[in-house]
Parts: structure tokens; C-alpha cells; sequence
């Protein structure tokens, strides 16, 4: 037998947990040249430093984003992926999928491709990963024929993407799945055509729970929630009291009984709760609805029924100049404005991307951009009212500015200087 | 690094087709370069986006944004799409001379 | 055939079943049945069975195909994946339950990463498609979960544990809200290239992108000169200006950061906290950064209350003890000498004399 070319690799095909090496090695049946992918990688793993070059600008034609050219540093050893571009394609809503329309896409990208995909990028799109520059149109033509587009790259509004929400989960609190898919088609332009000073991009979470981490990853982050009590059934209640539900929703390997006043009513951190040893009780206008108690007795509780979503600006990870969450600009729009999109959500997508575009540097967040110049001037820009559940707490330094109107002075707009 | 012709002389370009001296682009490099994105001819108003890149790069050394653009040409960005249907960074930016576009993916 | 543009993504209840599209906004409550095994139960009494089952990130057509054929075979033809590369086979019929599951697990097929378990690792390219990375992704995360997986296929942790690798500091995996964080860190100055740097680069963008005004124009080349002192390590301008690389064989490698969530649940979200600063790339199989997050596992699985997420058990002990508990050696790094945007006074200095006795007072 001969040696292998890819000793370090190889032990990666080993253990229990599924093998990207496998994989690579799988596609390279089907396509002789992915083999150089392994290839390029063991380079990699002996010297502990990349082979890929920076950047590489290639596209399709009509849109200015969707593909992110890669190209290796040393063609000649390995040609197979001299260039190697990654095709982003716009997942479906809640990355449902059917078996027929996933082997189209399958077929696709072994036409045009390496074989290799990621199930799914960090944006949520379905990455094919790895083909050359002849082969991005005609692969996009077939992507289109087969009912697929491009998600986004660069300065543009980025892929939205959403959690399972209300195709299998209770908690959802708006249609979610709809609004991500109704406001990706709506803007398409924007997801396709980079225009704004750097990257924007939405996630829909259907609860607090946030499994599309919205709040930390999303310029604009939609958070479901409600703002009437919480449903109880009270017979439910009283089912994990006895032990007969298993606790946190069956989230403990062992059958675990539910200690309502240890494990619930303890933990609430607004304290709004008390149990008699038979009855719930819960004092709603106190709850800030963190999902503790829903999270440890689905069967017993569940979110109000009117729901809706929390609006959050400004996430983003740490470059430039820190990592930042996002915050509370719209406490609740009631879910009948997010499906179908009511006026009131659009004008605020719009009026902010307005905003953020006139007013940002190059290269800045929205986030980044309201840290540089004050909420309250965004706030005033939109011709919003601040509110206390924009902030944990006020201000403890001196250092605040009044509007001239606010003294009687005529208000000086700033001219456009550039 | 490619050497290829354009424009009658024989220029460095990177793999995307970038020319890779910008003091080597004149129009007629402008216009080999347009070819490779598909645009065989260059119309007055590809070139008054071509001049507005090139005039703004010689001037603050980078490229302008997308608002500045279409706020200083006139043109929205269908607009520049139907001129550079590859777009303004990867047609407009090449055809233009100007380095090519960075920043994150 | 040309393509037709802007057509946007396939409308995803052409992709549910007729189940699915019924009970659609109609669920009731759902249970754990098991590790890996959830069951929805509907309004109108229908019931939908998950399976979810562990995959690497980066997968080939034909691994994509296998889940098509057990989708075919047991669920109708119908599956999703979860926001961290799960997938989820979705059964309607409850005696395909136990077959698919002894299929998956004939095929090996880890099932699990529910309620309180390690699910799948998030994460990045690495090496083996980015260009500014400062460590592999999909090396590190192989060896993790097969360090780990006993918690991937158990829920016998205090609550759930999520894990995400980036492998540089963009973050592409914003990894900054993670239980436990893997992030790649360059600890080089840039190289400038200086006769590249004006040929290749946006002099004043490249400028503009360090966050510590490090870089400097240099009229004598064109190019721009880096202050090392004031240098570190971000990679932004390199992500600039190609002519800046600051990869490194030897000096390149891995910090650890723990104790941040996203969900709401009892407290708010939290950004993760500098753990272990750096952990040398070690390849194929990085020991030292799995048995690092291995002993942090093993130390909050002790230690931690039912319920708490490992931030939740960090600040009940305070930090002082966790590093006595886990033995990870505090240094000059862990305090903040950056702040946080837009900030004035490190906010995580500790400003009272409230703290515990621990072996780090001699």
C-alpha cells in the first residue's frame, strides 16, 4: 500500500466524533482535484500556518456579492485549488429541508464543484466550498434554474437567518420563519448589491432563549416575547410537583423531580413567583420574561398569547474596537406588524439603514456607530422616545449634552461638509 | 504574478485581473480591462463612474462609498449595475485602476 | 440558462411536511425524551419525534445524500439542521423511532446534544479555507468532541454547555457569548511589505483600522510603519491590506475564554472571559487545548448548581476561585488594560474589598 501523502490528517479520521477527513476524502472519489484540499491542509498542519492568499474579489454577474473568492499560495504543488471560491447560497427560513430538493443542490455542486459543503456557514447560509472562477456563473445558473439565489458578502445586508420557530417549536412568539423570509425577499437589493458603509445583518429569534444568538450576533436583532401572563396548567403544575413530568423539559440524563420552589421559584430573578406546595402563583406585571420557569415546565407553562417581538440594535463580534451585544431600541411590536410586514417595521429597517448609512464611518457597525455618537442621537434622528427599557441603568458620570432647542437657542444642523 | 497586454502594454495583474501598478492605467488600459468584466464598450457614462473612482482614489487614496457614488454620479446603484454588471467594486474599482477592494467577507 | 437574479431564498414550507405545515404555530409543549430524542406534541394531539444527531461542519454531497436516504427511509423525506450543525431528522411515525436510531447509530451517527449536554462545536474555516486565520477550526473541534463526547451523547451536566472555535480575532463564529470559547490569536506585529503596501493597500483605510493607532504613514516609501509596542496582534489591518501578514508558525495559537450565554434565562446575556491566554497549535491534535477545556468541563460539572451555565457557576465562587479550582495560572493578561468601547475606567477591576482568600495570596 502507499504512503500516505496526509499522515497528519489521518489521525483525524480516527475517534467517535464524524471526520471532516472522511469527508474530504469522500468527495475526492467523486473529484480527483479535492484531493488537493487535504493536500494543502496537511501543509498546513506540518507548518502551522495557512496556505490560502488574502482575499480575492469574484462574483456573478448582476450581483456584487454572494461569493467569496479564496485562492491557494502555491499553485504549482497544489492545482487543484489554485482557486477555490466559496459560494454562498441563501438557506431556506429555519434550515427546513426535503430530501428531493437537497439532492438538486447535491447534483449542483458536483457539477460545478469541490464537493464540499458547510451545513451551515456561521451567517446561517449553506456554504459549497471550493470551486474555480469558470465555474461561478454556470453554477449560479443552475442554482437559479433548481430555485436557489446567493446570500450575501461584504458591505451588504447579510443572509437573515431564524431559529426552528413556529414549524416545531411552541415558543415561538411571532411567525418568525415568515418575517426572516418575507423581509429577505423585500430586500433583496440590499442582500445582493453591497451599498452601506460595512455589513448588516438581522436574526430572528422566536423567544428569549435566542438559539440564533441574535443578540450577540446580529445588528438588528428580533426577539419574541409577550406581554400578558404567562398560560399555566395548573393540573401540569402539579404533575412535575409529584414527579410524574420529568424536570426542565427531560433535559437531565436521570428521571429528575422538579423541586418547584428550589428549582423555579428561587431561580426566577424577579421573584415574582410563589408555590404553596399546590398552587403557582405568578405576578406578571413583575416577570420580565427570561423563560426560566417555561424552560423548566413546558408542559405547565408557556408564554402569554400576546406575543410579539423586542427590536435590538448594534451586536457585533470584536473588530474594531470591542465585541458589543445589542440593545433594546423597540421594547414590542405586536406580531401582527411582523407578518405581513406592516409599514411600522419596514419604515424602522428602512429609517435606520437611512440613518446608519448617512451618519457611519467606513468600515463602522451600526453598533460601533452609536457607541461613537450617542443613542440619543440616533434616537432623536429616528424621532423615537427614550424609555428606561433602552438601559440597565442611567448614566453615573456628568458628562451629558442638551439639544440648543431644549435651551431656547436656535438648533445648529451640521452642514454636510464632506 | 500574470503579466498580461492591456491597452498595448504589458502590465502585472493579480488573479482577480487587478493591474497591480495603478500609475501604469490609462483609458485604454481602462477599456482591455472593461472586456473582462463583460463591457466591450465604454460609454460616456461608464465614464463619468470611471473618472469619479479614479479621481477620488488619486485624491483621499482610497475608494468612495456606494452613497458617495451614486450621490456624486447620479446614478443609483441598478444603474451601476447595468454599466458594471459585475458591480461597482469588482467591475467599477478593476476598470478604474483603483487596488483591489478589501475589508471582511 | 442565464440566471434569473434576485429570486431569493426557496420558501421553506415547500420544504415541511403536510405534517408539519398542520401543526405549523399549533405546537404545545415539547420533552426530552431522551439524550438526542425530543418529541413535539401538537394542539391537535399530532406528535413529531427529532432526532438529533452530531455532524462535522464541513461534510461532503454523498454525507449530505446519507441523510437524505434516512430522511427517505424514516422520516418521509424530511429533516433540518439546528444552528450549530446539528442535524434533525424529523419522524412522524412513532414505530420508525427506535429503527432510525439503531440505523444512526449502525452508521455512527452520534445522537445526542440536547438539555444538558456539549452540543456541537460551532465554528469557523481555519486552514482549511480562510485567509487570516490564526489556528485550524475543524482539527481542533474533531479532536474536542472526541475528547468530549460522552457529554455530547449524555445530559449529565448542571445545564447546557456551548461551545464555539474562532480561529481570528474577526470572529466570524462570534464566539463571544459562548460557555466556553476557543479563539485563535496571532502574537506578532504585522510584516509590512512596504513596496506592496502602496501598490496593493488604501493607505488611509489601513490607517484608519487599528484600534490602537499603531500604524503610522511612512512618506519615505509610501507605505506605513507599525509601532510594535502599541501592536495587538488584531489582524485588522491585514484584513486591509494584504501586504501586512502577521500569521506565524511558531508563535500563532489558541486562547480560551468562559462563562458567556445568549439565552435570558434567569440572567442576561454575558460575553465570555478570558480563561487561558494562549495554548500552542499543537496539530493534528492539539492536547493541550483539549485537555485545557476537558479540566474546565470536569471542574464546572463538579462544582456548578443544577441550572447553572458555567458563568452562572463562576460568579456564585467568584473568579478568584475559579481559577484556584480549575488551576489555571492567572497572569498580567487576564486584566483589562483595553476597556470596552466607548468606556472610561476598566469596569472589571475589582473595587471593593470583597474577594476571597485563595493560594493565589501568599
Amino acid at each position: 500500500m502507499a504512503e500516505s501523502k496526509t499522515p497528519l490528517l489521518d489521525e483525524l479520521e480516527k475517534g467517535p466524533w464524524p471526520s471532516f477527513v472522511a469527508d474530504i476524502k469522500m468527495a475526492a472519489k467523486r473529484k480527483a482535484t479535492t484531493m488537493d484540499l487535504l493536500n494543502v491542509l496537511e501543509l498546513s498542519y506540518k507548518e502551522k500556518i495557512v496556505h490560502w492568499k488574502h482575499g480575492g474579489i469574484v462574483g456573478v454577474m448582476g450581483y456584487g456579492g454572494g461569493v467569496v473568492g479564496r485562492y491557494v499560495d502555491q499553485p504549482d504543488k497544489f492545482p487543484g485549488v489554485e482557486n477555490f471560491h466559496t459560494i454562498r447560497v441563501n438557506q431556506p427560513a429555519g434550515w427546513y429541508y426535503s430530501s428531493t430538493a437537497m439532492r438538486t443542490l447535491c447534483d449542483i455542486w458536483d457539477k460545478h464543484g469541490s464537493g464540499m459543503t458547510n451545513f451551515h456557514g456561521s451567517t446561517g447560509d449553506i456554504i459549497l466550498l471550493g470551486t474555480n472562477t469558470d465555474a461561478l456563473q454556470p453554477c449560479f445558473d443552475d442554482l437559479s434554474e433548481a430555485g436557489f439565489d446567493l446570500g450575501g458578502s461584504g458591505s451588504a445586508l447579510r443572509t437573515p437567518s431564524t431559529c426552528a420557530g413556529p414549524g416545531r417549536c411552541e415558543w415561538a412568539c411571532y411567525d418568525n420563519l415568515q418575517v426572516c423570509y418575507d423581509l429577505t425577499q423585500k430586500y433583496q437589493m440590499e442582500l445582493h448589491r453591497p451599498m452601506w458603509p460595512y455589513k448588516f445583518k438581522m436574526k430572528f429569534s422566536g423567544c428569549p432563549n435566542d438559539c440564533v444568538a441574535s443578540v450577540a450576533r446580529s445588528d438588528m436583532a428580533f426577539i419574541g416575547t409577550w406581554r400578558d401572563a404567562i398560560r399555566v396548567d395548573a393540573a401540569a403544575v402539579k404533575a412535575y410537583a409529584a414527579g410524574e413530568l420529568k424536570a426542565n423539559g427531560g433535559a437531565h440524563e436521570e428521571h429528575v423531580k422538579l423541586d418547584i420552589q428550589k428549582d423555579v421559584v428561587d431561580l426566577c430573578p424577579t421573584q415574582c413567583m410563589s408555590w404553596d406546595g399546590d398552587k403557582l402563583s405568578i405576578n406578571n406585571a413583575e416577570c420580565n420574561r427570561c423563560m426560566h420557569c417555561i424552560n423548566c415546565m413546558p408542559r405547565a407553562l408557556r408564554p402569554g398569547a400576546d406575543q410579539g417581538c423586542t427590536i435590538l440594535l448594534g451586536a457585533k463580534a470584536p473588530i474594531l474596537n470591542g465585541a458589543l451585544m445589542s440593545s433594546v431600541i423597540i421594547p414590542f411590536m405586536p406580531r401582527e406588524k411582523m407578518t405581513p410586514v406592516s409599514d411600522e417595521l419596514a419604515e424602522f429597517i428602512e429609517n435606520t439603514w437611512e440613518f446608519w448609512d448617512e451618519n457611519a464611518k467606513f468600515r463602522e457597525r451600526i453598533g460601533e456607530m452609536i457607541e461613537r455618537i450617542g443613542l440619543r442621537v440616533y434616537l432623536k434622528g429616528m424621532g423615537i422616545k427614550a424609555i428606561p427599557q433602552m438601559v440597565k441603568e442611567p448614566r453615573s458620570n456628568p458628562y451629558f449634552f442638551w439639544w440648543p432647542e431644549e435651551l431656547g437657542l436656535e438648533s445648529n444642523e451640521e452642514e454636510d461638509d464632506d | 504574478m500574470p503579466t498580461v497586454s492591456l491597452g498595448g502594454k504589458d502590465l502585472d495583474i493579480d488573479e482577480d485581473g487587478f493591474i497591480q501598478d495603478p500609475e501604469q492605467w490609462d483609458e485604454a488600459v481602462a477599456a482591455d480591462l472593461a472586456k473582462t468584466e463583460g463591457v466591450d464598450n465604454l460609454t460616456d457614462e461608464h465614464w463619468v463612474l470611471i473618472n469619479y473612482l479614479r479621481n477620488y482614489y488619486l485624491k483621499f487614496g482610497i475608494a468612495p462609498m456606494i452613497r458617495k457614488v451614486c450621490k456624486e454620479t447620479k446614478f443609483d446603484l441598478k444603474k451601476i449595475y447595468e454599466l458594471f454588471p459585475s458591480g461597482p467594486a469588482k467591475g467599477g474599482c478593476k476598470v478604474a485602476g483603483l487596488p483591489k477592494p478589501t475589508g471582511c467577507v | 440558462m442565464p440566471a434569473k437574479t434576485d429570486i431569493g431564498p426557496p420558501y421553506f414550507k415547500d420544504f415541511m411536511s403536510d405534517l408539519v405545515k398542520k401543526n405549523y404555530g399549533q405546537w404545545l409543549y415539547h420533552e426530552i425524551e431522551k439524550p438526542g430524542v425530543m418529541v413535539h406534541v401538537a394542539e391537535s394531539g399530532d406528535k413529531l419525534w427529532s432526532v438529533r444527531v452530531g455532524g462535522a461542519r464541513l461534510i461532503c454531497t454523498d454525507r449530505v445524500r446519507d441523510y437524505c436516504e434516512l430522511a427517505d427511509e424514516f422520516c418521509g423525506g424530511h429533516f433540518r439542521f439546528t444552528s450549530r450543525h446539528n442535524v434533525e431528522f424529523l419522524v412522524e411515525d412513532q414505530a420508525k423511532l427506535q429503527p432510525l436510531i439503531d440505523k444512526l447509530t449502525a452508521k455512527g451517527y452520534p445522537i445526542g446534544g440536547t438539555g444538558c449536554s456539549i452540543t456541537s462545536i460551532v465554528h469557523t474555516q481555519g486552514w482549511v479555507h480562510c485567509h487570516t486565520p490564526a489556528t485550524d477550526a475543524s482539527g481542533v473541534v474533531k479532536s474536542v468532541m472526541d475528547e468530549l463526547i460522552d457529554y455530547f451523547k449524555g445530559m449529565k451536566l448542571p445545564a447546557q454547555l456551548r461551545i464555539a472555535l474562532a480561529c481570528c480575532l474577526n470572529m466570524c463564529g462570534a464566539v463571544h457569548c459562548s460557555d466556553i470559547a476557543i479563539l485563535g490569536m496571532h502574537r506578532l506585529p504585522p510584516k509590512v511589505d512596504p513596496e506592496k503596501v502602496p501598490k496593493m493597500c488604501e493607505v488611509p483605510s489601513t490607517i484608519g483600522s487599528c484600534p490602537t493607532a499603531a500604524i503610522k504613514p511612512d512618506p519615505k516609501t509610501k507605505s506605513v510603519k507599525v509601532n510594535g509596542e502599541r501592536c495587538m496582534y488584531c489582524g485588522n489591518c491585514y484584513t486591509m491590506c494584504p501586504a501586512m501578514p502577521l500569521a506565524d508558525s511558531e508563535n500563532d495559537g489558541i486562547s480560551l475564554w468562559v462563562g458567556g450565554k445568549v439565552s435570558s434565562a434567569r440572567t442576561a446575556p454575558r460575553f465570555s472571559k478570558l480563561a487561558v491566554p494562549y495554548l500552542p497549535n499543537n496539530p493534528p491534535r492539539w492536547p493541550e487545548t483539549v485537555e485545557a477545556i476537558k479540566n474546565i468541563v470536569e471542574k464546572y460539572a463538579a462544582g456548578a448548581k443544577r441550572y447553572e451555565r458555567v458563568g452562572d457557576w463562576i460568579e456564585r465562587i467568584g473568579w478568584e476561585k475559579f481559577f484556584e479550582v480549575t488551576g489555571i495560572e492567572f497572569t498580567d493578561k487576564h486584566i483589562d488594560d483595553f476597556g470596552e468601547a466607548g468606556s472610561y475606567g476598566i469596569t472589571t477591576l475589582r473595587r471593593t474589598t470583597m474577594f476571597k482568600f485563595t493560594s493565589h495570596i501568599k
